[in-house]
């Protein structure tokens, strides 16, 4: 009976989503090649979410499926909102890194951010 | 099993569907780089069908099928005229040309207060379907190896048909198998929008899959690595560009000590199978062998 209530909401279209959370990302390398310590800011509504478990992976759009990174879990920082991850990136470039949020709340963002010598910047 | 691993066979499993519609061009005796377009167009068909227009996903991944073999069709059909490498030169440009296309496209509507839809090189994002019907990483790995191992099956009834050994014979000998009735460009044609099909089923899966899509995506490194799947694989089965992902993939995740000098170690053993087995690891003599057994 499970099996069959999963096949019947697979089938039919989703009518409404909750509010979707929103994600922005500051990483700065740490001296060595390719790794990169990152703060991630979560917020939703405009107010930060505290209390999420994120999964932090990446991949590059050049080289879809090709170059992944294993997913690290995050912690929280000192601020609401805030927690800490550390990226181990096979090169530096464009890479889409994929938070996948549970917890208070369930969701999957995506972000697109230029890693470099320097730290990263959001793709323009 | 951990999100990794899962995640690591999802994308063996997706490579897969695009390393097979390549193959099945080699084995009609064409060499494409142009697959990634149609893998291309079944990912955007897919994602326009679930979050644009509210179908279900197997509505869009079979329209997404339909568009791919379509869009196959109409890029075969003047480039059949070609031969050789001058075919593999016209179906780059048309992947190119479909990227470029891709690149334009610029369709968006709101979507819970998001504005969703494909929007040019920004890409096209909140492909949501599966996040949102709660399907885990475990049930989406047995999605993508489910449909893979109905087209191999598929593939494999092909192969033991007629219709296999017509496919066959003009891959070998055009000239020949014309002269013993076989209908070559009906043939080709034919295998084009199947593998165009193939491809495009690939694409919807890694659309649902990534929830996000660019043009970039589906770049000529896509095309060459799908055709190397299958050369390294091997021609002489329908398993052997399953065995060149595996491969490719297992080579890249196992050597990440050698951090940025993986990719030339993996380019130089690449080479040297090739040199040492032109038609792949499990190639027609090889294959013959094992099932004459």
């Amino acid at each position: 009976m499970k099996q069959l209530f999963l096949l019947i909401s697979l089938l039919l279209p989703l009518s409404a989503a909750a509010q979707r959370v929103h994600a922005e990302l500051q990483c700065k390398p740490t001296g060595t090649d390719f790794v990169y310590d990152c703060l991630i800011r979560l917020s939703r509504g405009g107010e930060p979410l505290s209390g999420a478990r994120i999964s932090v992976g990446a991949d590059m759009p050049s080289m879809p499926m090709a170059h992944n990174v294993k997913p690290v879990r995050a912690t929280p920082a000192e601020r609401p909102g805030e927690y800490r991850a550390r990226l181990d990136l096979d090169m530096q470039g464009e890479w889409a890194v994929k938070l996948r949020i549970s917890g208070p709340v369930r969701d999957l963002v995506i972000l697109h951010y230029d890693f470099t010598e320097s730290g990263t910047a959001p793709r323009k | 099993m951990d999100e990794y691993a899962f995640g690591v066979l999802t994308n063996i499993g997706l490579l897969s569907f695009v390393a097979l519609s390549a193959y099945l061009l080699l084995v009609a005796g064409e060499l494409s780089f142009g697959q990634q377009a149609f893998f291309g167009v079944g990912a955007y068909a897919a994602g326009i069908g679930t979050a644009m227009l509210g179908w279900p996903l197997p509505l869009a991944a079979l329209g997404a099928m339909a568009c791919g073999a379509l869009a196959a069709a109409v890029v075969g059909l003047p480039a059949l005229r070609l031969r050789g490498l001058y075919f593999a030169m016209a179906t780059l440009a048309a992947a190119e040309m479909l990227r470029i296309a891709f690149e334009l496209l610029h369709w968006q509507v709101e979507v819970d207060g998001e504005p969703v839809g494909p929007d040019g090189t920004q890409g096209f994002r909140g492909i949501r379907w599966v996040f949102e019907h709660g399907v885990e990483p475990a049930g989406f790995l047995a999605l993508v190896w489910s449909l893979l191992a109905l087209v191999l099956a598929l593939i494999f009834l092909a192969e033991r048909s007629r219709l296999g050994t017509a496919v066959r014979a003009l891959g070998q000998d055009a000239e020949l198998a014309a002269s013993l009735g076989i209908d070559v460009l009906r043939f080709k044609l034919g295998v084009i929008a199947a593998s165009g099909a193939l491809a495009a089923l690939g694409g919807a899966l890694f659309a649902h899959h990534n929830t996000y899509i660019e043009p970039r995506n589906f770049d000529i490194m896509l095309g060459v690595h799908s055709l190397a799947y299958a050369l390294i694989g091997g021609l002489g089965t329908a398993l052997g560009p399953l065995l060149g992902v595996a491969l490719d993939i297992g080579v890249l995740e196992g050597s990440r000590f050698l951090q940025e000098y993986r990719m030339i170690v993996f380019g130089g053993l690449v080479a040297l199978l090739l040199v040492f087995r032109p038609r792949g690891i499990l190639d027609e003599r090889l294959v013959h062998r094992l099932t004459r057994r």
